[in-house]
């Protein structure tokens, strides 16, 4: 057993995880919690699959579309929570 | 220093957003210029592409698999043309149909990153790129979707942005299976690799992330509302253009890919018949007019997916033609009718189909509109959508797929039937007490909707030409 | 033989998974968002022992500092909300309805098939298989920096890079343009201790975040890193009220926001010509021309996370709003 093999099994039980929330959870921000969950485990497998046994480097280009997937996961996350935020002001309004 | 139209279709929107972000005052004015300095750049474009066969730019003078590059060819150029020339014209709509002020200082800026979005779809050659730009291309158009600020439109837009994330990220999890097998990320790539695990994981991952964002049944729940509660510039965009980029990139990863296999093509095309049914019957349930236009969005998505599937294993190219200009077709007929349904509620003040015929006002212009659109949407000669029709049905008839031409029988026999509702609403007069007053409509603002549903119908007569610039370049697979 | 690393990695993977179950079982959400929170770190500490830090310091400072902060803003909103309500109408905002069970199960067992058949794919995929490695050590002399990471998101694959920064301005504009006339849950005060401590730590804070930034050309680090963390000195401005964003700044925000994508994409189509293509330095200026990149980008990167996190456009409060317009 080699740490890829280990973490590559993570990241697929994340994403798995993640999925499952993402399809079935009914509150909003729990459902965005589980989509972060889907992009770390996409992570996960860029990660591994860039790792070489040491003492060889890792390759350099998964890690740089990782940190491009984290800012644009961050950036859309930002725009779900305003929209529940924004929803939840609209419907307290209603229901007043 | 004479600046490549390939980079220009890329960075004047780009620029053109900045500017427009940056001086609200002027976004509409902005907005235009950037949108026309890419109504010039694609005919030169085109030109290249005519001489060349197809053009490609690796950025950073680093070439793919380690670089990116840039590639046009004859469907790249197509779709830019389509996607520069409906948005134009979305554009002039917008002009008029956004009154609130801060609606049109947000429309541009969110507006142009979109079509950068957009035109970087059509260029991409690298798998992650495109993940990038489906995300540039989501969060414009969730921003757009909620324009409005109305309660219904932020609760279709939050359901769009969820669709939005899942799909996307699905398509990032394939990306990370091609990459562990094959350890690049261009088409080229794709190309040469043999059929494993990991690569139909990949791929598998890819194609079901596009399914979700081009809305195919039943992955369709997120797009009738998010189309229907947009303003009318908004809805016509994502209804006219953003669905195509999915589309797009599924046809691209299609034909890179090693041949599917023969059930999951039948499934796809099952589930095309599905949308092209429910669709249907929801169109013809629909009580308000967007609602109905964006069913029927539903159903031509399911169309063009039935085109994909019914290639088989022989006549791909046909096939894969039939669905470009489905694809085309869609967009232009797509985007004329949202804006004219838009006119029709501005005017009438409502768009509730059973009441639009005791209405006494009659914007006419826009209804005349709204029916050329129904007719490309439909599929009636000399129309675009025809065109695409009967070459789906001749090649599935050739082919003896003759459960998909019935199936597309189904689905033209039913867009008949539901938009007779609407336009039978517009010929009655019977119904009105008062006197009817017919609506001139201001030029502009009619102008946008007529032109794009004069050239639904019209460009069917360019069929052939179109037909033959698509294939320029090699863009489905053909031997050269 | 049993490397006593292997042991670790089992433990950490296995802590990993199940803080990803406890995160969507946990019934109270502030609890399923800390949760989340150590869930991150332990990922990002997961992928540092994968020899990556660049990216374990990427998600512990963006994907789970700065996401954190969202979720925790979004959840204090929401609370302060629903707090007005009766117990129903508050279910009703959250939209919590319980699942039927037989959805829950087939959705589990969806999933779980999911993970089977790619983890069957993962497995039969090559170990540590082809990839970019002999391309990149090629190319690092010609790159202007010695990072390869760096090499890769500013020059390699600088296009990426700039579309990424496109993505976060997309989303700043989208949340100001939600969030307009949106009326402000109180802010979360911050205590006197912290309000002290935050006073104390912000130049700390921006030395890491400079240094982070500088150290990207050569080690771990970069603009992204580094902009989170100079994020985070605008996270603590903006909650212990030591800045309080007004209508007048809109503009230089604005600027701010821009700035990294303007200078990017500006710099990328004016080093054409000659034979140049967009984006291809000339060599003897790459360097100054990626650390000149860099330094704008991460200015845009603090103040863009900055605002994601407010939120709101700044504007008069008495400014006439028409929300509803259809």
């Amino acid at each position: 057993m080699t740490p890829d093999t280990i973490y590559g099994m993570t990241g697929i039980a994340v994403f798995a995880i993640g999925l499952a929330g993402a399809l079935c959870a009914q509150d909003r921000l729990r459902r965005m919690l589980a989509l972060k969950l889907c992009s770390v485990g996409a992570g996960f497998l860029l990660v591994v699959a860039a790792w070489r046994r040491p003492p060889d480097v890792p390759d350099p280009v998964p890690h740089a579309l990782v940190i491009t997937g984290i800012v644009v996961m961050v950036s859309a996350t930002a725009v779900a929570l305003a929209l529940i935020r924004r929803l939840q002001t609209l419907e307290a309004e209603d229901a007043d | 220093m004479p600046i490549d139209p390939l980079i220009l279709s890329l960075f004047a929107p780009l620029f053109g957003a900045v500017a427009a972000f940056l001086f609200p005052r002027a976004a509409a004015v902005i907005g235009l210029l950037a949108v026309v300095s890419i109504c010039a750049a694609v005919p030169a474009l085109a030109r290249e592409v005519l001489a060349a066969g197809a053009v490609s730019v690796a950025l950073g003078g680093w070439a793919p698999p380690l670089g990116i590059s840039l590639r046009a060819d004859g469907l790249s150029v197509a779709m830019l043309s389509m996607t520069a020339a409906v948005g134009l014209l979305v554009s002039c709509g917008a002009l008029d149909a956004l009154r609130d002020a801060r609606q049109r200082q947000y429309f541009w800026p969110l507006w142009l990153l979109l079509l950068t979005g957009m035109n970087g779809v059509y260029l991409s050659t690298d798998i992650f790129n495109l993940y990038v730009m489906i995300e540039v291309i989501a969060l414009a158009a969730v921003g757009l979707t909620v324009l409005s600020g109305t309660r219904e439109a932020v609760r279709a837009g939050l359901e769009y942005m969820y669709a939005s994330i899942l799909g996307a990220l699905l398509f990032l999890m394939g990306v990370g299976f091609v990459y562990l097998q094959i350890g690049r990320l261009d088409f080229a790539g794709l190309i040469a690799a043999e059929p494993s695990g990991a690569m139909s994981a990949g791929l598998a991952l890819m194609l079901v992330g596009l399914l979700l964002k081009s809305a195919l049944f039943p992955l369709h729940f997120w797009l009738p509302d998010a189309h229907a509660n947009a303003t009318a510039p908004a809805s016509a965009l994502l209804s006219g253009l953003v669905v195509k980029a999915a589309l797009y990139i599924f046809l691209r990863l299609i034909t890179q890919m090693p041949m599917p296999d023969e059930v999951l093509i039948t499934l796809i095309g099952a589930l095309g018949a599905g949308a092209v049914i429910w669709g249907g019957v929801q169109a013809l349930r629909a009580e308000r007019l967007k609602l109905l236009v964006a069913w029927s969005t539903v159903v031509q998505i399911g169309l063009i997916f039935i085109a994909f599937a019914r290639a088989g294993q022989g006549g791909l190219s046909e096939s894969w033609k039939a669905a470009a200009l489905l694809v085309l077709a869609h967009g232009v007929a797509k985007a004329g009718m949202f804006l004219a349904a838009g006119r029709i509620k501005d005017e009438v003040g409502h768009d509730i189909i059973r009441d639009l015929d005791r209405s006494p006002m009659r914007p006419t212009l826009a209804q005349f509109s709204f029916a050329l659109a129904a007719i490309s949407l439909i599929g009636l000669p000399p129309s675009l959508g025809f065109i695409g029709k009967w070459s789906l049905m001749e090649g599935a008839m050739a082919a003896g797929y003759w459960h998909w031409v019935a199936v597309t029988m189904i689905g033209t026999l039913m867009s008949v039937a539901y938009f007779s509702r609407v336009l039978a609403g517009f010929l009655r007069f019977d119904r009105v007490r008062a006197p009817v007053v017919e609506h001139q409509g201001w030029a502009l603002a009619d102008m946008a909707p007529l032109v794009l549903a004069v050239s639904a119908v019209s460009l069917g007569l360019l069929a052939a030409p179109i037909l033959s610039f698509l294939e320029l370049g090699y863009p489905f697979g053909a031997t050269p | 033989m049993t490397d006593p690393l292997i042991l670790f990695d089992l433990l950490l993977a296995g802590s990993i998974v199940a803080l990803a179950v406890a995160v969507l079982s946990v019934r109270d959400l502030f609890t399923a968002i800390v949760v989340f929170i150590v869930f991150g770190l332990l990922s990002a500490l997961a992928w540092a022992r994968l020899a990556a830090p660049d990216v374990a310091l990427a998600e512990a400072a963006i994907g789970t500092g700065v996401t954190g902060a969202l979720l925790l803003k979004t959840l204090h909103h929401l609370r302060h909300f629903s707090d007005g309500q009766t117990q129903d109408a508050a279910r009703d905002l959250t939209a919590v309805q319980p699942v039927p069970m037989g959805v829950t199960v087939a959705n589990a067992a969806f999933c779980g098939l999911v993970a089977l058949g790619l983890a069957v794919a993962f497995l039969g995929a090559p170990q540590a298989g082809p990839g970019f490695d002999a391309l990149v050590s090629d190319a690092m002399p010609h790159s202007g920096v010695a990072h390869p990471v760096t090499a890769v998101l500013l020059n390699f694959r600088a296009y990426d890079t700039l579309m990424e920064v496109v993505v976060l301005l997309a989303a700043v504009i989208a949340v100001w343009q939600i969030e307009r006339g949106l009326t402000e849950a109180p802010a979360p005060a911050l205590g006197m201790v912290w309000a002290g401590f935050a006073r104390l730590t912000l130049p700390a804070i921006v030395v890491i975040g400079t240094y982070l930034l500088w150290k990207g050309a050569e080690a771990p680090g970069g603009a992204f890193q580094g902009g989170a963390v100079l994020a985070a000195v605008g996270l603590l401005l903006l909650l212990s009220r030591l800045y309080v964003p007004q209508p007048s700044h809109r503009g230089l925000a604005r600027w701010a926001f821009v700035l990294g994508t303007g200078v990017f994409a500006g710099v990328a189509l004016l080093v054409t010509g000659g034979g140049r293509v967009a984006f291809q330095y000339p060599p003897e200026h790459a360097k100054t021309l990626i650390l000149l990149i860099e330094g704008l980008v991460t200015i845009s990167i603090a103040v863009t996370l900055a605002a994601l996190f407010h939120g709101r456009e700044p504007v008069a409060l008495n400014a006439p709003e028409s929300r509803h317009d259809t």
